[in-house]
């Protein structure tokens, strides 16, 4: 039996044998929790990077359960473009809300009224754009340390990247000058102006994700999930109908069964062919997906190989 | 069960990108646009036309202008039975401490060994200075496992009486070096012979092919753990209700703990008893090491990051000096009597080293006296003499990690220094 047939299974099975097929999630939830409290204790002005994403939604499961029985010690920050899906806005107001979060917004738009960003043309993708008003909200919140989502398997220039990494005071990764990273003892020494990102999910992969949020039952954005969406093939991706990403002349929109794999700016986020309506109906398909999540879904790091490393030397995620 | 932690070490054309490409590969864990990308990019292909796999793990592009791999890169792929993190080391003489840092998070290391580049004409067939190397350093980190990959078996013509000469050279090795079990493995990453099974090219060989190995290696669940619950403690929050009780986090080591259990603090002495518990699954009533814990003591006492909490049966007292290895992972020399900030555990204090007693000789597998105003330069091991600002509740690194690492890092430069265990 493969490894995928086993995890189909599983995944089939429902959530009980969902559980038993992956006895490494609970070394994976140890090790992400003994990250965060590093940073609880490490850091005095810590934040959560959160786009609200799969991703950042597992870290902030896992920051609440390191903080227990204590209250959430740190803020969450969101970089908002202003062209977001609004189901995700609308969920973020309300998981806030509920859970009594602190939320700091970074609006695109304030850098742009500032002229920090230019932007080529009015409707252009922002997600480049963001890491200028990243760093401006650090600046602004003084922040010393911000937890985010990435994974060592989503792409290459990640896949050397520290668990503790350090970011120089203009907010720029040096991949040639990364602190060696030795058991589970961290180097949080910081020289002012300078700050961490920490990724406690480093080591875990898409199935892991899935199967944790399965397993904990935790709330994603409905877009996650089957809907049907107006959608134009383009590229060979499914390019969703927006005011931001309008049907060509010679195009022609179609209604499709689709999902979202991953959350970002509304105008370079396109969604799969899908009727998946849970996660265990997703980890089914991720285990017999043949593309990997970025290249399905980003048209922005299709662009160049390299891309990701360029952007994360600018201070990208 | 934790997945199977494993170090791949070798040297630049030993053909380690490979040897990982081909277990993602032929582990399906490599994906249509992924396949696709390394199509695209620049002189992917061998001389036969099939894809070059080690661009799978060549990252950066810095790496892949000059051909060489800089840092410790990670990869990840499940089988049905296990699944597996690898951390990459470059096998390149100057970056020794990527293998070092790799090799404090792994429980097994690959050692690729590569036959084309060993003479076959000598009587005594001699391993390469960095074989020795990376089976030093792998032993010194305290690696349960030793599995020696002869890779490119096809150049040699998968010749059987060359391979077993490897394998007793690097018997003589281990004998040397005290390394108590190792697996040889017959491999072409190239062409896929001995990875993910043995093909008919090297079907003489009985032993399991390197996948199959790797899926059955024995895993410790706590690396060194003599059972006696230590606690260093990361954090201490309150209660949300009216109470506002502390709970005191931690990951915990070296023993299991339970409540009602008597322990003890770190420095003070003072003793509590465990009233509470959590886990990542909630209230518990005992945790094992590795849990990330919270737990709540009968009494208020003065407990923060930094201190420890454990087993009553353990020492009360600790020591401000030790004997300890040092890999000096620097670019700038160890200052012999120089301020460093030291992290143990959950604590950071100044440290002072004051003598060099010995340096070990990779090559030779050795520990040779230092002379007088010996200094250690990057990527040099040293038993050295420190003395720490506090009291610690040092233990030998082989019996507990937790308590037997820790770093040097420069104040100056913040850089990190040095990986120390003691000895």
């Amino acid at each position: 039996m493969t490894a995928r047939d086993a995890f189909l299974n599983a995944a089939s099975s429902g959530p009980s044998e969902l559980r038993t097929a992956n006895p490494h999630l609970d070394w994976l939830e140890n090790e992400a929790i003994e990250i965060l409290r590093e940073v609880f204790g490490s850091f005095a002005r810590p934040a959560l990077l959160c786009s609200f994403g799969k991703d950042s939604l597992v870290v902030l499961h896992l920051a609440r359960k390191a903080a227990a029985p204590g209250r959430m010690p740190l803020p969450l920050v969101h970089i908002d473009t202003g062209h977001n899906f609004p189901e995700v806005i609308a969920f973020r107001e309300r998981v806030c809300a509920a859970q009594g979060l602190t939320l700091i917004v970074g609006h695109l738009e304030t850098s742009i009224a500032r002229g920090s960003i230019r932007l080529g043309h009015a409707t252009e993708s922002r997600n480049r754009h963001q890491t200028v008003t990243l760093l401006e909200t650090i600046e602004a919140n003084r922040f010393d340390a911000l937890v985010g989502g990435a994974r060592r398997d989503e792409e290459k220039a990640r896949a050397k990247e520290r668990v503790f990494s350090h970011r120089d005071a203009f907010g720029q990764w040096q991949p040639r000058a990364q602190r060696p990273e030795l058991w589970s003892l961290y180097n949080a020494h910081l020289a002012p102006g300078e700050h961490f990102r920490v990724f406690p999910i480093s080591n875990w992969t898409e199935l892991d994700v899935w199967q944790y949020i399965a397993r904990e039952g935790i709330e994603l954005p409905s877009i996650y999930y089957h809907h049907r969406r107006p959608v134009v093939e383009r590229g060979g991706l499914l390019v969703p109908v927006t005011e931001l990403t309008p049907v060509r002349s010679d195009e022609s929109a179609v209604e499709r069964d689709v999902r979202f794999r991953t959350v970002g700016d509304i105008s370079c986020t396109c969604p799969v062919a899908s009727t998946a309506a849970n996660a265990a109906e997703v980890i089914h398909e991720t285990i017999t997906a043949t593309a990997s999540e970025r290249g399905a879904t980003r048209m922005d790091d299709r662009a160049h190989d390299a891309a990701m490393e360029r952007r994360k030397k600018e201070g990208y995620f | 069960m934790r997945p199977l932690r494993l170090l791949t070490c070798g040297s630049v054309d030993d053909g380690k990108s490979t040897l990982i490409g081909r277990l993602l590969f032929d582990s399906k864990a490599l994906l249509v646009d992924q396949i696709e990308a390394l199509e695209r990019s620049r002189g992917t292909r061998n001389r036969d036309g099939t894809i070059d796999l080690s661009l799978v793990t060549d990252g950066l592009e810095a790496e892949r202008e000059q051909g060489i791999t800089i840092d410790v890169a990670h990869r990840y792929f499940a089988t049905a039975r296990r699944k597996f993190i690898i951390a990459d080391a470059p096998g390149h003489e100057q970056f020794t401490r990527n293998m070092v840092t790799a090799a404090s998070r792994s429980d097994v290391a690959v050692l690729l060994i590569d036959v084309t580049k060993l003479d076959f004409t000598a009587d005594e067939l001699a391993l390469l200075p960095q074989t020795k190397r990376h089976a030093a350093l792998a032993h010194l980190l305290g690696l349960r496992h030793v599995v020696v990959a002869v890779n490119k078996m096809d150049a040699i013509g998968y010749d059987a009486t060359r391979f077993r000469r490897v394998v007793a050279a690097f018997e003589r090795l281990a004998t040397a070096l005290d390394i108590a079990a190792f697996t040889p493995v017959p491999v072409s990453a190239l062409r896929g012979d001995g990875v993910v099974a043995h093909t008919e090219n090297t079907d003489w060989y009985t032993g399991p092919a390197l996948l199959p190995l790797l899926e059955s290696l024995p895993l410790e669940e706590a690396k060194g753990d003599d059972g006696t619950a230590h606690l260093a403690v990361q954090w201490v929050t309150r209660d949300t209700d009216d109470e506002h009780r502390r709970w005191i986090t931690g990951t915990l080591s070296d023993g299991a703990i339970a409540v009602g259990a008597s322990i003890r603090v770190f420095p003070g002495g003072d003793a509590a008893t465990v009233m509470a518990l959590r886990t990542a699954r909630g209230d518990a009533s005992t945790a094992r090491p590795g849990d990330a814990i919270a737990l709540l003591l009968d009494r208020q006492i003065d407990v923060a990051r930094g201190d420890w909490l454990m087993a009553e049966a353990a020492p009360a007292t600790g020591s401000r000096h030790a004997n300890a290895a040092l890999a000096w992972l620097d670019d700038a020399p160890l200052v012999i009597g120089r301020r460093y900030l030291a992290r143990h555990g959950t604590r950071t204090l100044p440290v002072r080293v004051t003598g060099i007693r010995a340096a070990l000789d990779l090559e030779a597998g050795r520990w040779s006296n230092a002379s007088t105003g010996a200094v250690a330069e990057r990527n040099a091991i040293v038993q050295a003499e420190l003395e720490f600002a506090a009291p610690l509740p040092l233990a030998p690194y082989t019996q507990s990690v937790a308590r037997g690492a820790f770093v040097l890092v420069d104040p100056g430069t913040h850089t990190t220094a040095a990986a120390g265990m003691v000895a």
